[in-house]
């Protein structure tokens, strides 16, 4: 029996040595981390992180609702993984505040002809490795974006590209097999960013490390806990960053990040509309709105029998009360939107004035009636039960169609799922949020085109292929804006899909956070945020 | 009891066979496919495709799960699919917070439930014995999720406290690790306290009532060595099944415990994992998961013996 107890207690301490052992190998992780890290900064020393109160640094401490799925910005597009590379690495060209194209990587910039577009480099612009930038690193960056084994989410936006060529060691060429109207805004997307090649070869692929040009250098991710930046001390913009660093935390659960802010644990968080009214009392708190480049929207599958009907899509449209999903689902913070959102500026239409935005129940049973479905039919709604806007949206439409004799079951599927469905069109009606995209082609062209890879609804219209197509490469500015004035007209006429409303996001920042404002095109601009 | 433990642990190749034959095709049966999931509206044919092939998920599923195992036996659990770690190292460190969590949850339920539940089982029927019962009651059944957010909410609320965000090592800072798990412990701990109180008390009456202790008693033992030494350690076996199923459970990850504290615990890994379809990742964690859990069983019923020598393992 002796023999028995000493067994049991030589199992526990194994036990024990080897939780030993999985906390030692994690701190060796870290270890190694530390160390990667420290040769891509070079001999930069940086201090201790955790004791940023006492020193009087300026830490900006940011709640991630999500996980960032990866950092290599050319094959990441998840939201919780922009916020973070975007700070990392930089692009040729970015928005201004007022979505104005402005010089970053590059200078200048200038168009050959119009196929022909040549940027102008920075000199004396490095990576934060100490690699000083050059137009290769240009060339190197989006061929591996072009390149179709890369798999990169942006390989879309710069289809018209045929060649790169780096003309000098601080010029780039990019020759367009077509002319191209949004290459330009499409350079800013976050994703399009300069990376180095020495680093991408020596890791593999880009999602653990970062070496960019942007303000601030990756210090550290722990995964499902935080992401630590630091200045980057020779960052080419004269006084920025402000800020010494920026911590990520991901914080998945609403309440927890309400509870974090109240407290000051995190200095800023995003915030749904509903939160953003329980902090509307809080002193220490403001809660900032703005207007984003997302819209709802209603999906059919084209070749679906009853919905092939064009009237009977105009119907629905017309059975559509905008405003009552605004009031209800958004507690009214959001806006009437056509296919391109609002905030687009002079790209949107107004659409409130439109005739299938009536809201005229007797027109659309007419419709109906004509399309030989007097007493209307049933439908099945497909959303995703990952975010409740969808949900409600599904579920006051299903109370509204039900007003002209349409009756729809509303079926719910998991984020992956709902993914799959929209990209078979395995659904009848499908109800979504998009992003209109920094230029009107994204949301004309990419997603209607007939040919267009986010056009999963089957819709085909030569006459609309052939002005989207027009817009793409029309460059004079006010041209090009007529010409989706009429796209958008057309569009909404063939009704493929019902554009609903744009929402507002929110954003709850701590009053000892200064200099920050959200913008559409980047809610989270730090770079003149200082801290009292 | 040496041959039975070796054959224990043989059994357990087995048993982790059968769990990675079924986690790696149920995941690949739900639908959802990771290329898609990964690039969105911005996929076309040709970037699924590489990622597709990339991840390897254009081989046959048998050939795929092929690759994976005969990694597995060997320690190479892959690396994975969304980030491109390596997928051991990970769940190490992830297990060694949860691991941390759940002594910290169990320790909290033994210091409230197992007083409470001898003291109810002496003093049956009386206020005390029926003020506990409601007590484990409560703790069985209000929800984790929801004693959770009411802490969180009425703490940042009425006493503007939140835990310290930003998970440290408990080696690293000490203090801050414990203020940052204390929360999630007592709630895990109250809950599990109801269950083991419970126990302990039907236990301990069922063993008040059998004739040895009549015996001791008659000897004129005190009442007090006759409950802890005789009484109770005889009551343990039950409440240590219980506590070890229980301890189980909460090293596999307690993942809205996890989620609602934001600990990147092994819940996280497999959740997180799950959502974004990072298959690699999930198998990884599930096989660990099920390995532990085995460990835990094995580890209570050699604990038997040690409590009733009259069980042995032949």
């Amino acid at each position: 029996m002796r023999n028995l107890k000493i067994f049991v207690i030589l199992l526990a301490i194994a036990f024990m040595a080897f939780l030993a052992a999985c906390s030692g190998d994690s701190g060796e992780t870290d270890e190694t981390n530390a160390e990667t890290s420290e040769e891509t900064n070079g001999e930069e020393e940086s201090s201790e992180t955790s004791s940023e109160e006492a020193t009087g640094e300026q830490v900006l401490r940011i709640a991630n609702d999500q996980e960032p799925a990866g950092l290599d910005p050319h094959i990441t597009p998840a939201h919780s993984s922009v916020r973070v590379y975007s700070k990392i690495y930089s692009t040729l060209v970015r928005f201004d505040e007022n979505m104005e194209i402005t010089a970053d990587l590059a200078e200048d910039w200038d168009w050959a002809d119009d196929q022909t577009l040549v940027f102008q480099l920075r000199e004396g612009v490095t990576f934060h490795n100490g690699d000083e930038v050059t137009a290769e690193d240009v060339v190197f960056s989006f061929e591996r974006i072009l390149d179709e084994e890369t798999g990169s989410h942006i390989a879309s936006y710069f289809s018209s590209v045929d060649s790169i060529e780096a003309t000098d060691t601080y010029e780039v060429t990019f020759n367009l097999s077509s002319p191209d109207a949004t290459l330009l805004t499409n350079f800013t997307n976050s994703s399009a960013a300069i990376i180095n090649q020495s680093v991408l070869e020596e890791n593999g692929d880009l999602q653990q490390v970062a070496v960019g040009t942007g303000p601030f250098k990756l210090e550290e991710w722990v995964p499902d806990n935080r992401v630590t930046l630091l200045k980057n001390e020779d960052y080419y913009m004269e006084g920025q960053p402000a800020l010494d660093s920026v911590e990520y935390y991901t914080m998945v659960d609403e309440a927890s990040r309400l509870s974090a802010i109240r407290t000051g644990e995190v200095d800023m968080t995003t915030l749904t509309a509903q939160s953003s009214e329980l902090l509307q009392n809080e002193e220490s708190i403001n809660v900032m709105d703005y207007q984003t480049l997302e819209y709802s929207y209603v999906g059919f599958d084209m070749n679906h029998e009853i919905l092939s009907d064009q009237n009977v899509r105009q119907a629905l449209s017309l059975a559509t009360n905008r405003e009552g999903i605004a009031d209800i689902v958004w507690n009214g913070q959001a806006t009437v939107t056509g296919p391109i959102a609002p905030s687009m500026g002079e790209w949107s239409i107004d659409v409130t004035e439109h005739e299938l935005y009536s809201n005229d129940l007797d027109k659309a049973r007419q419709l109906l009636e004509e399309a030989g479905y007097p007493d209307g039919f049933e439908i099945e709604i497909t959303t995703a039960s990952t975010y409740d806007d969808m949900i409600d949206t599904a579920q006051i439409l299903q109370q509204q169609w039900a007003e002209i004799g349409v009756e729809a079951t509303i079926k719910q599927v998991e984020w992956a799922e709902y993914i799959d469905i929209w990209s078979n069109t395995s659904a009848d009606v499908l109800v979504g949020r998009n992003g209109s995209g920094s230029d009107p082609d994204r949301a004309m062209n990419y997603f209607f085109n007939s040919e267009g890879s986010a056009n999963v609804w089957g819709f085909a219209d030569e006459a609309y292929d052939e002005i989207v197509l027009d817009g793409k490469t029309t460059i004079d500015q006010e041209e090009r804006q007529e010409i989706y004035v009429e796209a958008q007209n057309h569009l909404l006429d063939l009704s493929p899909n019902l554009f609903l409303v744009s929402p507002m996001n929110y954003v709850a920042v701590r009053d000892t956070v200064e200099n920050y404002q959200p913008y559409p095109h980047n809610a989270e601009y730090i770079l003149d945020v200082t801290k009292k | 009891m040496y041959a039975y433990i070796i054959r224990r642990l043989l059994m357990v190749i087995p048993v982790l066979f059968g769990v990675s034959i079924v986690i790696f095709f149920t995941l690949r049966v739900i639908p959802g496919d990771v290329a898609q999931t990964i690039l969105g509206t911005s996929a076309t044919e040709g970037s699924l495709a590489a990622l597709r092939s990339k991840f390897q998920l254009d081989l046959p599923v048998y050939e795929q799960y092929f690759l994976w195992i005969s990694g597995v036996v060997v320690g190479d659990f892959g690396v994975s699919m969304r980030t491109g770690a390596e997928i051991l190292p990970e769940i190490l460190s992830r297990f060694a917070i949860t691991f941390e969590l759940t002594l910290l949850a169990a320790f909290i339920s033994w210091i409230i439930a197992i007083p409470l539940g001898i003291i109810a089982g002496v003093k049956r029927n009386t206020k005390t014995d029926f003020s506990v019962r409601i007590i484990s009651l409560l703790g069985v059944s209000v929800p984790n999720f929801a004693l959770a957010t009411i802490l969180i909410l009425v703490l940042s609320l009425a006493f503007n406290y939140s835990p310290p965000v930003g998970y440290v090592g408990f080696f690293e800072d000490p203090l801050r690790n414990l203020q940052i798990l204390f929360l999630p412990a007592f709630v895990l701990g109250t809950g599990m306290a109801g269950a083991v109180m419970r126990m302990t008390r039907s236990s301990i009456l069922e063993i008040l009532r059998q004739d040895f202790i009549r015996t001791i008693r008659a000897k004129g033992v005190k009442e007090r060595v006759v409950i802890f030494n005789h009484a109770f350690k005889n009551a343990m076996i039950p409440i240590l099944t219980i506590i070890g199923m229980q301890i189980g459970v909460l090293l596999g990850g307690t993942v809205i415990i996890e989620q609602i504290f934001s600990l990147p615990g092994l819940g996280q890994m497999v959740l997180t994992g799950i959502n974004q379809r990072d298959f690699t990742v999930v198998q990884g964690a599930i096989l660990f998961i099920a390995f532990v859990f085995v460990m835990i069983n094995l580890l209570v019923d050699l604990l038997y013996s040690y409590l009733d020598p009259r069980i042995t393992y032949k």
